[in-house]
């Protein structure tokens, strides 16, 4: 089968899994930013520098796991910078590898109050994104910023196609990619001080993410749907999650914006990706409210899996949910067994197999081989 | 609770506990007596966490309001006012730069009678082996968010204990599982911050 077919096949699994049709063969997507040069022996400051070498070493990555049973694409295209990119979402200076940090450290998000309260009252009068172009300098240079967010945009095109030809499938392909109101603000005023501002100013956080939403809310809407695409896209979480915030706050300040945020790109024909770090068992039961075989939960492998299954596995897919700690401390056992135990949970269908979040520096590349050559064994669906 | 200070903290009022304070100072609470109000109030803070009634997003603000009573008690204590529990050696390790845990397991172990020496974070080994031996504390907590830090605590804890001191060793962070701590060689996984206060007290 030429790469083409392979690609057709595959999407077409995705699309099924993602409607929570019956499908062959359980799909198994990479996703993986930082294992990839470590894999495949580049230095974690070329990876961070070089946008195009970022790409080539993503490719290659999955070219060498496809060989281990094969791999169905990705969640999320790999290539261009990454910390200019993370920037965008954490709103927070992201210390690289060969600049702030060792040659082949990881990069990191350097947590700190940048945001103050009078940018509250600057969004309120002026707007969100307003505010974005004023304050992104803050935490990056521009002249180094803009560039790289430049060849994505420019590069986008070739990047989708570059991986149509090699057969793989990208998930969250559609052209927006938001996280929630609690998420920008939590990491551009600091995650304590954040906090803070929720018990102390409670009235006036709900005004600025409102304005926040109604932007967001524009952006979709106005946004392209581009046909033969899957159309996912990521809405991202961690520090909103339901281990960290209390009911109280949960209700207020973080599902309804995942709500609204999901119903209109379900509305524009897209599926959200609730990429969703850290624990959120709690609140599983509000994933009802959304309608079913439109929506992906993504995991980090902290959320209950089972709980997930019995709540809303009939009306939501799942990619996921290999834990990070697995891939890098544990054995090429320990990752089939979970594989296997995965794919009865979901007993054939709904179910994308994925690293958690994503495969950490460190996986073990013994690890990642199991995984892929695991789905491959387990996740074959009898007809 | 009938100690309005505690009821105040544990229920998250902050004004009315900086108030509070600042009345029964001027009253001439002892210092002593007004902390152990503190510490009764974070506490059940404590408490209501294990009950799954309050979140980590409480015990940030928890942490905050009984941070702020130190502060303002801090320069009426004499000799002798901060007498603890014990000592225990906290930080981030090596390679990995993240403090909201950390601080969090800070300030829970002084809200529960500890004297904390934070070393702050990308801490290497050495400097663990140094503040222990030096300070003599007989537990050290070793944070990281990232999995990175996994051979970073496993190496700590093993120059810790090639250094033949006695004291028991606790790992927390984000991605950290009993399988991890097993990894790594420590006594036990402190899975978050209350755990973390617990495991200092059967220590000590």
């Amino acid at each position: 089968m030429d790469n083409e077919a392979l690609y057709q096949q595959r999407f077409a699994r995705i699309k099924k899994t993602i409607a929570l049709e019956p499908v062959d063969q359980i799909p198994v997507v990479y996703m993986g930013n930082a294992f990839a040069p470590r894999y495949m022996g580049m230095s974690m400051a070329k990876f961070c520098a070089d946008p195009e070498a970022a790409l080539q070493v993503t490719m290659a990555t999955m070219d060498k796991l496809n060989g281990f049973g094969g791999l169905d694409g990705c969640n999320l295209a790999g290539g261009g910078r990454i910390a200019p990119q993370l920037t965008t979402i954490w709103l927070s200076h992201i210390a690289e590898p060969g600049k702030e940090l060792p040659a082949d450290s990881l990069w990191q998000v350097q947590e700190a109050e940048v945001m103050t309260h009078d940018d509250y009252d600057t969004i309120l009068k002026g707007g969100w994104n307003n505010f974005m172009m004023g304050y992104f300098p803050r935490v990056a240079d521009p002249n180094d910023l803009f560039p790289a967010l430049q060849w994505m945009g420019a590069n986008g095109a070739r990047i989708a196609q570059l991986y149509r030809e090699h057969g793989y499938v990208t998930i969250c392909d559609a052209p927006v990619m938001f996280t929630i109101p609690f998420e920008y603000l939590c990491g551009g005023r600091s995650m304590t001080k954040f906090y803070f501002d929720l018990f102390r100013m409670p009235d006036k956080i709900e005004a600025v993410m409102q304005v926040m939403l109604e932007e967001f809310l524009a952006q979709i809407a106005a946004a392209p749907v581009i046909p033969g695409t899957i159309g996912a896209t990521w809405i991202g979480g961690w520090r909103a999650a339901s281990a960290l915030v209390s009911p109280k706050l949960w209700d207020r300040f973080v599902w309804p914006y995942y709500l609204k945020i999901a119903e209109a790109e379900i509305a524009k024909g897209y599926t959200p990706v609730l990429h969703w770090d850290q624990d959120w068992s709690r609140d599983l039961v509000r994933l009802q409210e959304l309608p079913a075989g439109k929506c992906i939960l993504n995991p980090d492998g902290m959320t209950d899996m089972p709980k997930f299954k019995k709540l809303v596995g009939d009306r939501m897919a799942m990619m996921g949910d290999i834990p990070s700690s697995i891939l890098a401390a544990g054995t090429p056992d320990d990752v089939y067994k979970f594989v296997r135990d995965e794919v009865e949970l979901f007993e054939g269908k709904g179910l994308i197999l994925c690293p958690g979040c994503d495969a950490p520096i460190n996986a073990k590349p013994e690890n990642m081989e199991a995984f892929v050559a695991a789905a491959h064994e387990y996740g074959k669906v009898p007809a | 609770m009938t100690d309005a200070l505690a009821a105040a903290i544990s229920d998250l009022e902050e004004e009315q506990a900086n108030k509070l304070v600042q009345e029964r100072l001027a009253a001439g609470t002892s210092p002593q007596d007004i902390l152990a109000s503190c510490r009764d109030g974070m506490e059940l803070v404590g408490k209501r966490y294990e009950a799954g009634e309050y979140f980590v997003s409480e015990l940030i603000m928890a942490g905050e309001m009984f941070k702020q009573a130190n502060a303002a008690l801090a320069s009426h204590f004499g000799a002798g006012g901060g007498a603890t529990k014990g000592k225990v050696v906290v930080g981030t390790v090596k390679g990995d730069i993240h403090d909201i845990g950390k601080d969090l397991v800070v300030g829970m172990l002084k809200a529960g009678g500890f004297e904390v020496i934070d070393l702050g974070v990308d801490v290497p080994k050495e400097k663990f082996v140094e503040a222990a031996k030096d300070s003599g504390a007989r537990v050290v907590g070793l944070s990281g968010l990232l999995t990175i830090s996994f051979d970073s605590m496993k190496e700590t804890v093993a120059a810790l204990k090639a250094a033949g001191l006695p004291v028991k060793i606790m790992v927390g962070g984000g991605p950290l599982t009993e399988q991890v701590r097993e990894y790594v060689g420590a006594d036990a996984l402190g899975a978050d911050a209350q755990v973390a206060v617990r495991l200092a007290n059967q220590w000590m």
